[in-house]
This record gives structure tokens, sequence and C-alpha cells, in this order.
């Protein structure tokens, strides 16, 4: 320990300095006056200062607020050694910042006890500083940290300006990061897909969750999955990533281009609500599965439920943030609370109803992340599909004979390779219908040689199909080829699907009655397809897709 | 199973609620869903919230189940159709049989 002894007569300084010395303080130093004093203290840094009362020019009062006032916040002892003994100057001594005194002459005992207590306090305090500065330093870093963090969550979580026109939404997350998130996404079948998720607790532990989620949700947007697949595919990314006590409740909801009708996957999430505009009828759509993230795989539940509603009519999705607020009697607000807010005007807004939340909550704290979504049913007939296509020519051609025939799987397969390319997940439903025709017409009556008039009789219907299954199990010989062509300049789809079988008279025209159970593939084709051509002996079909919508 | 059946709470609506795809694959298990009904059944109600998928094939099925069903004077409805889905029963002009919406 360091100690600076300020006294102007010699003697003094001399028996203090003696003392020390006995007592162990061999890092001390002399100043003869006040000027001196503040000097060395300054230059040295003393951890402890013994400081005569009356000196010369600045006597040990005037000194004493310097020295304190040169430490600041850290403690620096000062001890007055002083003949003085009335009260009042002893009072003075603690007054302008001292922290004790002895009486001249100083008992040796005493003064040595002294110095030892304020040496500890002395340490205590820079072991406080030390902690201090690591603490500062370690705020800096999260701080820091925080801002990279915030900025790679404000790139990665970005809803499109024309897809969140259609929602009205309220984010009010508890923390910095929020662990509710809100992501909204066109759809290739037109309308919109969009999805709610709240993370297990709440700031940056449960935010990080939404990066992956996000990512994936557009990119299965893009592909257009339905919101059951969704569902399942988000799980099995959260159930490999997320520890096992950390899970996300999360409401999947896609709007068709009419936007008044929904296909909603609900896991673990508060029931939705679905008011009639006319009326203010609300309806209740309660969760029917577990959160993602807990299921394994083949436990897991897809199936969505379908609903109908009407121009106006508008639709609220909240997290539990919202209908757990307490009140200050420790009241929930709950279900009920929620649906009196929601039903109390026919249009609400996401402002109104998170103000019925913060007037509820009066002066406690937000407990944890709220988000509210509400959506108006509207047409979504606006909605810009901004989903290029390749620019180069491609095809793709197989051809497929005997027992390949028999795979179960080659209009889905084919789907999949056209799928694959870009932009080309508008065409989904509708390829799904014409390849379907096509390849069945080649199979069923070029290869297997079925019948249709068969199928004229509920009966024949479905020996038809036993028959078809019969003679594909035994199928030896044929083939069926196929050949896709995309073309970029008249951005469509030529698919040419020829078969090994004998053909048919193609030039009379298909009569087909509205009772007949079959016949309707070509009337499909022809209203689905922009040409529709047989060729050769009738074993060879060309019909264009055209993809401009 | 892929196609499920039954009895609606108004207790007067069998449902037949198929999934993602109605094709040929689901000509028996369709069948069967119509086969047994209650007395009580005044509708048919054939839900296609789910189907993204049909071809001609299902058409087929739907007209079989109601010349199956003729001597029975019920009413038939599809209903929560995808408008893809919706498209093809337009096309076809199946409004004419059955009320879709």
């Amino acid at each position: 320990m360091k100690i600076l002894i300020v006294d102007d007569e010699s003697l003094n300084r001399f028996l203090l300095l003696h003392m020390l010395e006995e007592e162990g303080y061999t890092d001390c130093y002399e100043a003869k006056n006040g000027a001196e004093a503040l000097e060395m203290a300054s230059r040295l840094k003393p951890d402890l200062i013994l400081l005569d009362v009356i000196m010369p020019r600045m006597n040990g009062y005037e000194v004493a607020p310097h020295l304190k006032q040169m430490y600041g916040d850290s403690y620096l002892p000062v001890i007055f050694i002083t003949s003085l003994d009335d009260k009042e100057s002893l009072a003075r001594c603690l007054e302008v910042g001292g922290d004790d005194f002895v009486a001249k002459p100083f008992d040796k005992v005493i003064l040595a006890a002294k110095i030892r207590a304020h040496g500890r306090i002395r340490q205590l305090s820079n072991k406080i500083e030390m902690q201090n500065r690591a603490l500062r330093y370690f705020q800096q870093n999260v701080d820091r940290e925080h801002t990279i963090v915030e900025h790679i969550f404000n790139n990665a979580i970005v809803n499109k300006s024309d897809i969140t026109a259609f929602f009205d939404f309220d984010l009010s997350p508890a923390a910095v990061f929020n662990g509710d998130v809100f992501l909204c996404e066109a759809s290739p079948a037109g309308g919109v897909y969009f999805m709610v998720g709240d993370f297990t607790g709440h700031g940056l532990a449960s935010a990080i969750g939404v990066l992956p989620v996000s990512r994936s949700f557009r990119s299965m947007a893009r592909r257009g999955l339905s919101a059951g697949e969704m569902a399942a595919k988000l799980n099995t990314t959260l159930l490999s990533l997320l520890p096992a006590d950390m899970f996300c409740a999360a409401v999947i909801v896609e709007i068709d281009a009419s936007g008044k009708r929904f296909s909603v996957w609900n896991g673990g999430m508060p029931q939705l609500l679905l008011k009639e505009a006319g009326t203010r009828r609300v309806r209740t759509l309660p969760p029917r599965h577990m959160a993602l993230g807990i299921l394994e795989s083949e436990e897991f539940e897809d199936d969505c439920e379908v609903f109908e509603a009407a121009e106006g009519d508008q639709l609220l999705v909240y997290t539990d943030g919202l209908m757990e607020v307490m009140n200050a009697a420790g009241e929930m607000a709950d279900e009920q609370g929620v649906i009196k807010w929601f039903s109390a005007q026919a249009k609400v807004t996401s402002q109104y109803l998170h103000d019925r939340a913060v007037n509820y909550r009066g002066d406690l704290q937000q407990a944890d992340d709220m988000t509210i979504v509400l959506y108006t049913c509207q047409s979504l007939a606006t909605v810009k599909n901004d989903f290029t296509l390749n620019e180069l020519p491609y095809s793709i051609s197989l051809s497929l004979s005997g027992p390949e025939l028999k795979n179960q799987h080659i209009v889905p397969s084919l789907i999949e390779m056209i799928n694959s390319q870009p932009g080309m997940t508008l065409l989904r439903s509708d390829l799904y219908t014409v390849l379907s025709e096509m390849f069945n017409n080649a199979l069923e009556h070029g290869i297997l040689k079925l019948d249709s008039a068969l199928k004229s009789s509920p009966d024949g219907f479905l020996e038809y199909y036993q028959a078809r299954e019969i003679r594909l199990k035994q199928l030896q010989e044929g083939s069926v080829s196929f050949l896709i062509q995309f073309l970029p300049k008249d951005a469509a789809l030529d698919i040419t699907i020829s078969d090994s079988g004998e053909g048919f008279e193609y030039t009379a025209p298909a009569n087909t009655g509205e009772d007949n159970s079959f016949g309707r593939g070509l009337t499909l084709l022809n209203e689905l397809c922009e040409q529709v051509t047989y060729s050769g002996n009738g074993n060879t079909l060309k019909v264009r897709l055209s993809i401009d919508r | 199973m892929t196609i499920a059946a039954g009895l609606s709470d108004d207790g007067v609506t069998w449902v037949i609620e198929l999934d993602d795809k109605f094709d040929f694959g689901k000509v028996q298990e369709f069948r069967d869903a119509y086969m047994s009904l209650p007395q009580t059944v005044e509708t048919v109600e054939v839900d296609l919230g789910k189907t993204e998928y049909m071809d001609s094939s299902a058409l087929g099925m739907l007209l079989n189940m109601q010349k199956t069903l003729a001597d029975k004077s019920l009413k038939y409805k599809i209903t929560h159709c995808r408008p893809q889905v919706g498209r093809i029963l337009t096309i076809s002009r199946f409004d004419k049989k059955f009320t879709i919406s």
C-alpha cells in the first residue's frame, strides 16, 4: 500500500514514517505542504493519505477536498493527524471530506489499526472499480453484438410492402428482440400466405429461431406449398435446431386469390377470430395441433382447416401476449376479453387492440411479446406475381417402356422436374391435370387397350379401373415417351406424349354427353391448353400450356 | 384412409372429404365412402377443401356416384373448392348437377 504523509514539520513526518515502517508499510512518501501534496498525489496515486491540519498557506481542510475530487468515485482514505482537540475542529475534518482523524501525539496502535481498516475499504473500492470497468467493457461488447444482430434481423425479416399492404398489424416486443414473428408472401397460385409465430420466452434467445423460419417460409411460399406442408417442413427444421425446452407456436394461413377463403394450420397459438362485417358475430377457430418443434415427423399432423368468409369480414390472429395481459388486480384479459375488444366495432384496427391491452395493463410492465395481425377480406387480384421465368429454352425428354410404366410416381416426378425451374410453380395445378390426362390416355387406351365405353355404367366404371390395375401388373411391352419443351419467347410449355399403341381415328369429333362418366379428358385439355393436336395415327398428342397470366 | 366420410352435425348431410389428390387411385375408396349411407341423409357433400389436383377420372367418379344413388332423392354439393379445382368443375359444367361453392 502506497501512503503519502503530508506535514510541514519534518519531525512529525519522521515519526510517522518510522511508525509505518515498523508496521510493514515501506512504500511511503512525504509532502512538506499542501501544494506539494496535491502534486505528488496526482503523480504517485497513493492509496492512503495522512494529513496534517495546520500548515502554512494551504491548510489540511483546504487540501482534503482537492484530493477527494482528484480520485472521483474511487475511495481515497484521508486520515487527519491533528493537535486540535475541540469538537468543532474534529467535526470539520470529516465535513471537508476526511474519513477519519487521530489526535497528536498519535497513538501507534490506534493509528495502525485505522490505516488497516481504511486500507481494506480502499482495496474493496479498487475491486469494485475493476469490476465496473469489466462490466462496462462487457456491456459495450453486448451493445456492439446487438447492433450487428439487429442489422441481420432487419435484413432477414423483410416483408414486401405490396403484400403487407393487405394486413393491419402491430408488433410489440417486450425486449429489443422479438420472439414473435409475422411473415407474409405472395403465393404462385395468386393469393397470399402469412404466418404468425411465437417462440418460447422472449428476447434474443427466442428471436434467434426466427431467422431459419423466415428464410424457409419464403422459399416454401415461392414454391407454392400448402399451409400444412409448410408446417411439416418448419417442424422438422425446428425440431433439429431448437433445444428440447424451446418450441414455436404458429399459425400458417393461405388466403386464396378471392381473398375470402382461408386454409389454416394452427399449432398452439390462441384461437383465431373471424368477424362477420354486418352482424359483428365472431367465429372462433381454436388450435388443432401442437406447436412446431415438438413432435417427431411421423407424429406430426399437417391437416389444415378451410374457412370461408365474405368481403369485409375481419380475421384476427394474435399471440398470447395480447390475451395474457394482466391488470393491477392480477386478472388476465383472456380469450373473452379479446373477443370483447375485437367485436366492439365492425372494423377494429391493430392500434385499437394494442391500446386496449395497454389500457388494461395500466402501469404494469409488458411481460411478453405481443403481436396483432388483422386481415380484412378483400380481393387479392392485385397481388403481383414477380415470378421470373428462365431466359433460355430447355427440354425434358424421357421414354418409359414395359415394366417402367408400372411406376406410380411418373406424373408427380415429371411435375417435380418441371417445378424445379423458375416460375413454373405458376402452373402447378393445371400441369398436374394436363399431364395426368395425357399420360392416362396414352397408358389406358394406347398401351393397356382399355375401352372407355366400359365406364358408362356404375359397375363398369369400377370394372374399368380394376382392369387397369390387372393389365398394368402384367404389362411387359409397349412404351410411352414424353417431350416437354419450355419456350421462353412464347412463355409456353409444349408437352408431347406418344405411345406405341395403335392410335385412333382422331378426325371424329369427340361427342361427350353431360351424363357420361367418361370422355371428359379431351374437353378439359381443350379448355386448359392453348393448342391440342393429335398427329401420327392418333398416338401422338401435343398441347401447349401458356404460362402468361 | 385418405378419404374421410361421415354424418355432419345436422344429421342429414353426408360429408365426404378428399385429400390433396383426387384421381383414379381413389376409385375404390371413393365408392366405399358413399355405399352405406344412413337413411336420414338428404344431402351428399363432397368437401374438396384440401384438394389441389384432380383429373377427369375424378369427374367420372362424381357422376358415377350420382348414378349409383339415383334411386334416392338426394341433393349434391361440392364445397370449399380451390380456384384451380373450381375452374375444372366449371369447365366441365358440373354446376348443372352439383351445387358448387
